[in-house]
């Protein structure tokens, strides 16, 4: 991953797949993740899954590397608060009037399996996408211009926001705010940061809309395209098996619910 | 033929009271190389927004007096139809990047997609203004990868591409150091001897008065001062406003009151003031004293 866009050039049948293929199968993996049944469905999927589409993709090290930087935050937590805080239940241990629970531990790794798939399930996809080719396959569906092009630009957006946010912590870390310390500190500190990167990115967005227009964006000519975009019948029957599997699985569960 | 002509332009942003531009009356001729200087807040970058359509189109508020460029009117066209004849580049590189594209080659070939030209062409069309604006090394870079003055030319190029007959260019050099500069400069002159029309706002006065057919003065969001760069530039009204002055001018303006000075005019740019120093510099032949007039305040003709 470069530091300006998610997506790794890469020469592989997975880069070279049409990109609303992989944005189907993005699709189906995650609502199959999030409504079928059992527990560990999340493991499986990124186990059997994700895992090796990304060794075919030749992203499984950045993959890996990306999922954990992006979700330890969120595993930590999970696993603190639900073994912690988990009401009744078979004591793991005790230790100064603190007894993680068994079932508690249990949620958690079930929960830490959705947040690793639902992470992982994105960033193959943004891996292995070229931008454009997303933006122009979007355009060719039917997705309105302005909608194709916040999608996409959300997608290459993530890295730069990163960059501005570093660039702002160093501003105020120099005018003397303490950004390191006990909790109390680090939370404080966030509002100075977060504030101007917020501001600041609504005042591009007025540039933006302008640089953008002056370059014919939203005119009512008929578009056209720098790329072609590889697509074979094969794949297009593919995606649509994404999707009838991706509205098997909501159906399934709905069904479910209902009759238990 | 003027293929810019504002009349009685008032012009006032939605959340203020007071205008941005007051009575703007501006012909620019076609082909021709115009300046705009002023100090800040002066209502030069509403002026390129004027003429790019985006006041009123994009930023509404109320616009009095008629704004025609190319033939047609702004009240009676839509900012898409505007863009095609006129292309604006403006300061921030940054936010002229798509953002949608992962190379400056698509980055440049983006305008083009949108107003739907032939993949061949548009190919063709990119490799052309990379070559002219010397980036032709950078097409397979990402745009954010690039340092300023990269970028800067980069949101260049993505406007020349697009081919417009009017060059609207809001301060686009300054992110940029001296030598990225003469660059930028070369390419604005090789458009305008190309016999493209080109509008540029900018600060650096030694570069206009090289390069522009002439210069106008804004203050206040109105026009102060319009005429050729030695005329506007040498002036003692924009000398009196503090901005656009050369500083070979100011130089030149020093020796004067010591006396030093004898060219019968002020220099702008650095032969200019060369010729006329090594004039002051060298012993008076007799004949020099037929030039003495020009050394009391007033004879310099301005």
């Amino acid at each position: 991953m470069n530091a300006f866009s998610m997506y790794v050039a890469r020469e592989s049948g997975l880069h070279k797949l049409h990109p609303l293929t992989k944005g189907s199968l993005t699709l189906a993996l995650l609502v199959a993740g999030l409504t079928l049944p059992g527990d560990w469905t999340g493991y499986f999927l990124v186990l059997f899954i994700i895992l090796p589409l990304a060794r075919w993709g030749k992203v499984l090290e950045n993959l890996v590397r990306t999922t954990w930087s992006l979700s330890w935050p969120f595993v930590l937590s999970v696993i603190l608060i639900q073994s912690l805080f988990w009401g009744k239940g078979t004591p793991i241990f005790e230790l100064w009037g603190i007894s993680p629970k068994v079932e508690g531990a249990r949620y958690a790794l079930i929960s830490v399996g959705r947040i690793i798939l639902v992470m992982a399930d994105f960033l193959l996809f943004a891996m292995t996408t070229r931008p454009d080719t997303l933006m122009i396959s979007l355009k060719q569906v039917g997705v309105p211009s302005s909608i194709a092009y916040i999608i996409v630009t959300t997608l290459q957006i993530i890295p730069s926001f990163q960059r501005k946010a570093l660039t702002i912590l160093d501003a105020q870390r120099s005018r003397g705010l303490e950004t390191e310390g006990n909790l109390f500190i680090r939370v404080r500190a966030f509002v100075p940061i977060i504030l101007p990167l917020v501001l600041g990115s609504l005042m591009e967005v007025e540039e933006r809309a302008i640089a953008i227009q002056v370059r014919g964006f939203n005119s009512n000519r008929k578009e056209t395209s720098l790329v072609e975009i590889d697509d074979t019948r094969r794949q297009a029957t593919v995606r649509k098996l994404f999707i009838i599997i991706a509205l098997l699985c909501v159906v399934a569960r709905i069904a479910w619910q209902l009759l238990t | 033929m003027a293929i810019v002509d504002l009349k009685d332009v008032t012009y006032t942003y939605p959340t203020t009271d007071s205008p941005a531009l007051r009575n703007i009356n501006l012909q620019v001729d076609e082909g021709e190389f115009v300046a705009v200087i002023g100090p800040n807040g002066a209502g030069k970058s509403t002026l390129c927004y004027t003429l790019a359509g985006f006041v009123p189109h994009f930023f509404k508020g109320e616009l009095t007096g008629t704004v025609e460029v190319a033939g047609s009117e702004s009240s009676q066209s839509t900012l898409h139809e505007w863009v095609l004849n006129v292309g604006l580049a403006f300061q921030n590189p940054f936010n002229q990047i798509s953002g949608a594209k992962y190379t400056v080659f698509e980055e440049l070939a983006f305008g083009l997609e949108n107003i739907g030209v032939p993949r061949d062409e548009m190919k063709a069309r990119v490799v052309d203004v990379m070559e002219l604006t010397g980036i032709s090394d950078l097409a397979d870079r990402s745009p954010y990868s690039l340092s300023g003055g990269q970028q800067q030319r980069v949101a260049l190029a993505s406007i020349l591409v697009m081919q417009p007959k009017i060059l609207v260019l809001d301060e686009p050099t300054s992110q940029m150091d001296p030598i990225g500069t003469r660059e930028v400069f070369g390419v604005i002159r090789k458009m305008a001897e190309q016999g493209m029309t080109v509008v540029l706002v900018e600060h650096k006065v030694e570069w206009i008065a090289q390069f522009a057919d002439r210069v106008v003065a804004l203050k206040d969001g109105q026009v102060l001062l319009e005429g050729t760069p030695a005329e506007v530039f040498t002036s003692s009204i924009v000398e009196e406003s503090g901005f656009g002055i050369s500083r070979y001018t100011s130089a030149a303006r020093k020796a004067r009151e010591l006396g030093l000075w004898k060219s019968h005019r002020l220099p702008v740019t650095l032969d200019e003031a060369a010729e006329g120093f090594s004039q002051a510099l060298t012993p008076d032949p007799p004949s020099a004293s037929l030039r003495d007039a020009s050394r009391s305040p007033g004879g310099t003709g301005e």
